[in-house]
């Protein structure tokens, strides 16, 4: 795509801009979804679309278009010119310039364009397959999906960036629905990979049952004050909602629970919490950002002390510092925004089953509802609805649902006291944790 | 690309072309959509984005099976290749399904009237709109910390034809403007957050509306300040009108959608005709209320949109169908199909869907429950269809003490099962309102009205930190 996103370049330049970067974007993707061993769905994608930051004297316009005749290249370049008029200037705001070698990482495997759809299809029927074969409480699995996306995204502005990358990911999704005596309670799992041979879609089916299944039976539990183990999934979800408070944006913009607190305690000890875009297994891993600065490893947690934010272009500029290479970008049609590549939660392990026999009273959560709608991120509140599994003397005893589990986020943090030896890559936010144990949380219940 | 003048030879051709080795329906649509959006934080517009994005789609049906593809060159190249790839994917069923001719472009403008077309309203004065929203935000008092302040519109025109004979035009204007404020005190920060939206163009908001709706937001966060942490337990709970409809969008309406009920996945499947509800409840989803932001003259299907009573004095009444699932059902559609753009597949989908209005007042409500919470603006929040059991964020919300509005509460959250707190609403006032929100599923995003009239449920589960 460089000699249209140059022509656009050229485009802007005529018009007068100085300052200016281009961004484009080709795919193809397929989306499959199977239902009682038939194909439901399956959607055919090309997605191709080019988008126009203007920089001029601290502000900045930005345009896209997915048509790319010569009339809908001059429209673009108007509509960025114009926005840049609007736009209100900061110092900081400038064309990012380029910075070092993108890094080493080769997100892209050739197998997944060698795949046929008759082979997606496949996965997807082994997901739903094993899923009900699983447990014979399994109703049925209301969602079973394979879904791939194969992609170049190119990038060139006048400060001299003009690079580009492909990147591939496919992945496997179910979700079960489990029933006896009338309840039902619902689990799900994913696989990720870089090409169908890295997926294992008899495990994905099993486990979503699996999950179902055992919440089978599930009531209220008491009140109480106790740990918690969060299971990967969950944790997941948590440190995706903890994860916008440790970018500089939500810093400079007085929205993170963690301003001013660099080199401060705020997780217990044992915690390592890392964004990292270079992991060659990382499911968001590329060699640079939606700004083209290199992608990186950033410390954010480092033995329960916070270490540092998450910057773009701009957020390093106005803090003095270099971007991490966390400007991320949606697509041609987004801007580009302060959010994680991969997060990594590490630290000392123990095993899972010697952390939950020390347990004399808590509740192992496997699921958690309204994460996104029920914790606050900027003040670092939270009350959210769990699933799971009660834990007395150090035995999985009984299911329990529709209890509530409360606390702030730094105060849930510090009561970190273990972790799993279960970690695995969670693909929505592109999460890399184990199980992690909390002391004294507030469940509550009847 | 002019969509309302689109060459309707090549979509009939297409239409032939996806049908050619099986299935039973085929179905173009073709898009072009112009947005711009203005962001403004910090006190500085530091975003202004707009674009076009073009594109077509094609549809093809085989029993239950839908095969899909789209491109973003709208062109007979890029509709060829479409065709050839859904009737590549489909493998039995080749019966010969005739094609209807296509008639003519069927249109309903009248239907959502914009009286000033965003297009025609230079980007200054939209800015003008976000800068008199952060100076009222800041103005309500000095606690105020951070204003987010947005305005959005979009102009979308689709073209729909299908092998039925269908062929409808449909241009969508929706303007949309947001607070998010933040007020600080010591170590409390508090949240508070309002918009305006509708199927409309600028008339829906001038600069004296924008500020109105801005001190709502900032009011919100600086009342929360006050607050202390809500208490746990199960206690009578009265739900705000507007955003309490949230409520009743998550926990009920999405079990009502048609593909929900046709996998057996919704608590209120079979049940037709069955109690869901306690008999002060009826409940509608209406795509056809004039000019609000869920509403539009046509389905993303050309299904002219309607009002759909989904329960009748405590009973289940109705499903929300796209054409598959009422064609699986031998229902009649109600104009539910919906998606969010050509690169998305169309399914069933709320439009504006609520409680209806009742005959008792918000006064009487408060003054008849001893002690209880009061839920005044909800956060959002999560259901699992299957089960009915969701939770929900309290944006705003008040404990209810002798019959009176007391102490601000914060970080509640809601937690229930959609049935059974149907069963458990005892009160209905008649104050509905109708709020603005974006509704997901399935990766997709689409406009939605979400409302209510203030209403008390007898029992539920708060859960909070103190």
């Amino acid at each position: 795509m460089f000699p249209v996103l140059d022509a656009v370049l050229e485009r802007a330049r005529r018009q007068g801009a100085v300052d200016v970067e281009v961004f484009g974007e080709r795919s193809t993707s397929r989306r499959i979804k199977v239902f009682r061993q038939e194909v439901e769905q399956l959607t055919a994608a090309r997605r191709r679309g080019v988008g126009l930051r203007v920089f001029r004297d601290g502000a900045v316009g930005h345009a896209y278009t997915s048509d790319l005749s010569e009339d809908a290249l001059d429209d673009l370049v108007r509509r960025a010119l114009d926005n840049v008029a609007v736009s209100d200037a900061d110092e900081y705001m400038a064309l990012p310039r380029p910075q070092g070698e993108p890094a080493d990482v080769r997100p892209y495997d050739s197998r997944l364009a060698a795949a046929t759809d008759a082979q997606r299809i496949a996965v997807a029927l082994e997901v739903e397959a094993a899923a009900l074969a699983a447990d014979r409480r399994v109703k049925l699995v209301e969602d079973t999906l394979y879904a791939d996306g194969d992609g170049e995204v190119f990038i060139v502005s006048t400060a001299g960036v003009r690079r580009s990358y492909r990147a591939g990911q496919c992945y496997a999704f179910a979700y079960v629905l489990a029933e006896e005596g009338g309840q039902v309670e619902t689990g799900y799992s994913y696989g990720v990979g870089r090409a169908l041979e890295d997926l294992d879609p008899r495990a994905v089916g099993a486990e979503a049952a699996g999950r179902a299944a055992r919440l089978l039976g599930a009531r209220k539990c008491p009140s109480m004050r106790a740990p918690v183990i969060l299971d990967p999934f969950v944790s997941a979800a948590f440190f995706g909602v903890l994860s916008s408070a440790l970018t500089a944006d939500a810093v400079q913009k007085g929205r993170s629970l963690f301003a001013g607190r660099e080199g401060e305690r705020v997780a217990g000890d044992l915690l390592e919490l890392v964004d990292d875009g270079t992991l060659p297994d990382g499911p968001d891993s590329a060699p640079f950002d939606g700004e083209g600065v290199p992608s990186a490893r950033t410390p954010l947690i480092a033995g329960g002390v916070l270490q540092g934010f998450l910057h773009d272009t701009y957020t390093a500029r106005k803090a003095g510092l270099a971007s991490t290479g966390n400007g991320m970008r949606g697509g041609y049609s987004g801007l580009p925004r302060v959010s994680p590549s991969n997060l990594v939660v590490a630290g000392p392990t123990t095993p899972l089953d010697e952390i939950v026999a020390g347990v004399e009273k808590g509740v192992l959560v496997t699921d958690a509802v309204g994460i996104h709608s029920g914790a606050n991120p900027v003040s670092g509140e939270f009350s959210v609805g769990i699933s799971g599994i009660l834990i007395e003397d150090g035995e999985f005893t009984t299911p329990v649902r529709e209890v509530t589990l409360a606390g702030d986020i730094v105060g849930m943090l510090t009561g970190v006291r273990a972790l799993g030896d279960d970690a695995r890559w969670v693909p929505a936010g592109s999460i890399h944790t184990p199980s992690v144990v909390i002391d004294g949380m507030t469940v509550g219940g009847t | 690309m002019d969509v309302e003048s689109f060459d309707t030879a090549l979509l009939r051709t297409t239409i032939g072309r996806a049908l050619r080795r099986g299935g039973d329906f085929a179905e173009v649509f073709v898009e072009d959509r112009e947005s711009l959006g203005l962001r403004l934080e910090d006190g500085r517009i530091e975003q202004t984005s707009g674009g076009r994005e073009s594109g077509a789609a094609v549809r093809l049906l085989a029993g239950e099976r839908t095969y899909y593809a789209y491109s973003d060159a709208v062109d007979e190249a890029g509709l060829t290749a479409a065709a050839d790839a859904v009737a590549a994917a489909v493998s039995s069923g080749a019966d010969g399904v005739s094609i209807v001719d296509l008639g003519a472009v069927f249109s309903a403008p009248e239907k959502h009237p914009v009286l000033t077309p965003p297009a025609e309203v230079g980007a200054a004065d939209k800015a003008a709109l976000v800068r008199a929203g952060d100076e009222a935000a800041r103005s309500v008092s000095g606690e105020i910390v951070q204003a987010v302040i947005g305005y959005g519109d979009t102009r979308q025109r689709v073209l729909i034809a299908n092998s039925l004979g269908d062929l409808v035009y449909d241009d969508r204007t929706r303007t949309r403007f947001t607070a998010q404020v933040v007020a600080r005190r010591g170590d409390v920060i508090q949240t508070g957050h309002e918009a305006v939206g509708g199927s409309a163009g600028l008339e829906l908001v001038d600069e004296e509306g924008a500020r109105g709706v801005a001190r709502t937001a900032a009011d919100k966060a600086r009342t929360m300040l006050d607050s202390r942490p809500a208490p746990v337990g199960a206690m009578p709970v009265v739900l705000g009108n507007g955003f309490g409809g949230t409520l009743f969008h998550e926990a009920c309406g999405h079990g009502l959608e048609a593909d929900a009920v046709a996998k057996g996945a919704s608590i209120y499947a079979g049940k037709m005709g069955a109690v869901v509800a306690a008999p002060i409840v009826s409940a509608y989803d209406e795509g056809s209320i004039t000019n609000g932001w869920g509403s539009q003259a046509f389905d993303d299907e050309g299904v002219p949109t309607q009002k759909t009573l989904v329960i009748e004095e405590g009973r289940l009444a109705g499903y929300l169908y796209d054409r598959l699932r009422a064609r699986e059902a031998g229902a009649a559609p109600t104009g539910n199909g919906r998606r969010q753009s050509y690169r998305h597949i169309p399914i069933p989908r709320m439009t504006t869907t609520y409680i209806a209005p009742g005959r008792s007042t918000p006064e009487e409500i408060i003054a008849a429950t001893r002690r209880g919470f009061y839920a005044k603006s909800l956060a959002g929040g999560q259901v699992e269809p299957a089960s009915g059991n969701f939770v929900f964020g309290v944006a705003e919300g008040y404990l209810i003490e002798d019959g009176k509005i007391t102490a601000p509460l914060r970080g509640a959250t809601l937690v229930g099962n959609g049935i059974d707190i149907l069963m458990k609403i005892d009160m209905i006032a008649g104050d509905f309102e109708v709020k603005t929100g974006i509704c997901g599923k399935d990766g997709q995003g689409v406009p939605v009205g979400t409302g209510q009239a203030t209403l008390r449920i007898a029992e539920m589960t708060v859960g909070g930190t103190g």
